[in-house]
């Protein structure tokens, strides 16, 4: 008996003993944050730097939940969805990832979405702005609520589009038709939609004819003579695939017709260079905190490191390097106040409450926060669970809006041209328009 | 109307000299060279890599360029096509594979954005409400001496006759004394040229890209299937045939539908007339 006892005994310290082993290891061991997206491409690259960037600072500082260090690591999609669907499930099952920063493309995303909600891992995506996603959380909350996306919708990038066509094209240039140019790709689709459904209705703008065409298109002269044979006061470009073809030809046909709208490839510092120094004139929308923008000292801040420790492209960050950047310093922030990245419920509820406002000169410059479940958009009447909290009615005061327009001119220059508050330049035309 | 006329001569032209140098090595080895659309690539990043970046000067940068299509399609000749001669389909699979491992180094060296190139000659021709840049029309000329000249070659030259007999009967070429070795070795060389040359034209054209080989390859494939094994006027007439098509397309149906038309030229033509619409004349 005694000796049953004594084992007993032994074994309980022995459990105990084990039991604390284990505690400290939990605690030596990394928080392990994955990067998914194409280790190639400016938009992938863009977002994995931003999240290094995040991760060393806050591992210089201490750690994180309890003095942790972050682990980053990464899997690269190739742009492809089945190579992200591995990618995904390479993080899971190989890495054991706490939590995942995207910098995948819209059809990308939606190939590993279902496989974040059979891992139920926290994620975060920082280019994908896909509708459609934000419809699925909205639809089913307890399936998806562990995804949040760190940019405005498509949607609302197209309200805020209209806005522009409103206020500047219609309102400032006079121009009251336009031709379409869109790209046959879901995104361009869906936008093609959300224009000729609002343009003409609420910014007066008439739609004489869209021409869709080729993603692969590499001769845009029949295209580019048949819009400017329907005289349009400008073209409404829809391109975020191989932006520069229709650009760089814009400028070498010397298209008589202005031209502005969504143009990838515009967004982006790298733009000069690939045009050849010829993209002057040319103009697009771009998510916050674009590239030409004067930004708060904080967004600044992670400029001037970015600058300082990467010699190659994207020489600038895109929007979405910011955004992985401050999604992570979120995510983690979120978890210390829920006590880790599990249980999922408490990280969900404390990155619904997270509201970081970045402010410049006293004013709200950035906001990041996201929509909560059930919450409405009132100007658009709808839900965007868990998508970035933008406003889209003017003054812009509750947050920042879901995009703003950026201006090339032929020095090489970057500017913003609208919305008013983030306007640091004039829009301008192409020198043979003039 | 005026539109669909003018552009679809000068993309026309354009098109003739992306294919003839395809045109010539499938005639004479009876292979398709399906790495012939790396001549076209590297002609395109050479003349940029050596305009843009090195700041020489344009006549510089075609050298540069034809040189690296001559250098390249001599090479992919003597290590691997010359071992393979006799068995066409490890000939096309071995240049396929060889392109996609081109395009790779490319984007090694370059990365896997596009690139805008300047033009070869800067400006915009206006007629009518048309407007087509001097660089495509100026392509459309170099096209047609390019195709003249080699058509001169090939007729009136003792090495342009020796191609012609080796491409008619390699047999009877060797009893009369004629290495076609040494002839498919010139054969690839002259088509490395052409394809650098149109290379250069087309990347000024449209842009830089590691994967801008593979359209210029599918029209190169469409001229060869549609004008069969052919000569080198037949494949002038394809080329302008498909760059009137694709032109008429876009301006008056729908331009996400360009290709399209090419692809179903060529399946009807493998039904209808297995044998191109120009059979098998001389080069």
């Amino acid at each position: 008996m005694d000796a049953i006892k004594g084992f007993r005994r032994f074994a309980g310290a022995g459990a105990l003993l084990g039991a604390a082993a284990l505690a400290a290891n939990a605690q030596d061991d990394p928080v392990v944050i994955g990067f998914i997206g194409s280790m190639s491409s400016d938009v992938g690259l863009s977002t994995l730097r931003g999240a290094e960037i995040a991760v060393d600072e806050l591992n210089a500082a201490g750690g994180v939940l309890g003095g942790r260090q972050i682990k980053l690591v990464t899997a690269d999609t190739f742009e492809d969805v089945t190579e992200g669907i591995k990618a995904y499930e390479y993080l899971n099952d190989v890495e054991n990832v706490d939590f995942i920063v995207s910098g995948s493309i819209d059809d990308v995303s939606l190939g590993w979405f279902e496989r974040m909600a059979e891992y139920r891992t926290p994620t975060l995506d920082t280019w994908t702005s896909y509708i459609g996603i934000i419809d699925m959380v909205v639809a089913d909350y307890e399936k998806y609520k562990m995804y949040f996306m760190n940019i405005g919708t498509d949607y609302a990038l197209a309200t805020s589009l209209i806005d522009f066509g409103k206020d500047m094209l219609a309102g400032e240039m006079g121009w009251k038709s336009t031709v379409i140019l869109q790209e046959d790709t879901a995104f361009g689709s869906g936008m093609g939609e959300f224009l000729t459904a609002e343009l003409n209705a609420q910014a007066g703008i008439e739609i004489i004819e869209t021409i869709v065409y080729d993603i692969n298109a590499v001769d845009f002269a029949p295209i580019y003579n048949k819009a400017a044979s329907l005289n349009p006061d400008f073209l409404y470009l829809i391109s975020s695939v191989n932006s520069q073809v229709p650009s760089s030809q814009y400028v070498k046909l010397q298209v008589p017709v202005p031209m502005t709208g969504v143009n990838v490839a515009a967004m982006g510092r790298d733009f000069w260079d690939d045009t050849g120094g010829t993209g002057g004139g040319a103009s697009s929308f771009s998510p916050l905190p674009a590239s030409g923008m004067d930004h708060d000292p904080v967004s600044q801040q992670f400029v001037d490191t970015y600058m300082e420790r990467y010699d190659s492209r994207p020489i600038y960050p895109h929007f979405n390097g910011f955004n992985a950047y401050f999604g992570i310093k979120n995510a983690i922030a979120a978890a210390e106040r829920a006590g880790g990245f599990a249980p999922l419920d408490a990280w969900v509820t404390e990155m619904e409450n997270t509201d970081v406002v970045l402010e410049k000169d006293g004013q709200l410059w950035h906001r990041f926060a996201y929509w909560k479940p059930g919450e409405i958009e009132p100007r658009t009447n709808r839900e965007y669970t868990h998508n970035l909290k933008f406003d889209i009615t003017e003054p812009y005061d509750d947050g920042v809006p879901p995009m703003v327009i950026v201006q090339w001119y032929q020095d090489g220059q970057q500017r913003i041209i609208y919305p008013p508050k983030y306007a640091n330049g004039e829009f301008e035309l192409p020198p043979w328009l003039n | 109307m005026v539109n669909i006329l003018i552009q679809g001569l000068a993309l026309s032209g354009l098109y003739a000299l992306l294919a003839v140098g395809f045109t010539m090595i499938f005639s004479v080895g009876r292979v398709l060279n399906l790495a012939y659309g790396v001549y076209i690539m590297l002609g395109g990043y050479m003349y940029y890599t050596a305009v843009q970046v090195m700041g020489l000067p344009k006549i510089g940068g075609f050298l540069f360029a034809i040189a690296a299509g001559i250098a390249f399609a001599v090479l992919t000749y003597s290590i691997l096509v010359r071992r393979l001669e006799g068995n066409p389909v490890a000939v096309e699979i071995a240049t396929l594979i060889l392109a996609v491992v081109m395009q790779s180094l490319i984007i090694l060296i370059y990365r896997p954005v596009s690139k805008s190139m300047w033009p070869v000659v800067q400006g915009v021709f206006r007629y009518e409400g048309v407007f087509v840049t001097y660089n495509l029309l100026v392509a459309m000329v170099v096209s047609w001496v390019a195709l003249a000249g080699l058509l001169i070659f090939v007729r009136y030259t003792r090495y342009g006759r020796a191609i012609q007999a080796v491409s008619m009967d390699r047999k009877g070429a060797i009893i009369s004394g004629i290495d076609p070795r040494r002839m498919n070795l010139l054969t690839w060389a002259i088509s490395g040229a052409l394809g650098a040359l149109a290379g250069v034209f087309f990347a000024t054209y449209t842009q830089l890209n590691p994967s801008m080989w593979v359209g210029p390859l599918i029209v190169a494939v469409a001229v060869v299937v549609v004008g069969g094994i052919g000569s080198i006027v037949g494949s002038l007439i394809v080329a302008h045939i498909i760059g009137f098509m694709e032109t008429f397309t876009t301006a008056m149906i729908a331009a996400e539908l360009r290709g399209v038309f090419t692809m179903v030229l060529i399946i009807v033509v493998l039904v209808v007339a297995p044998k191109g619409l120009f059979g098998r004349g001389e080069l």
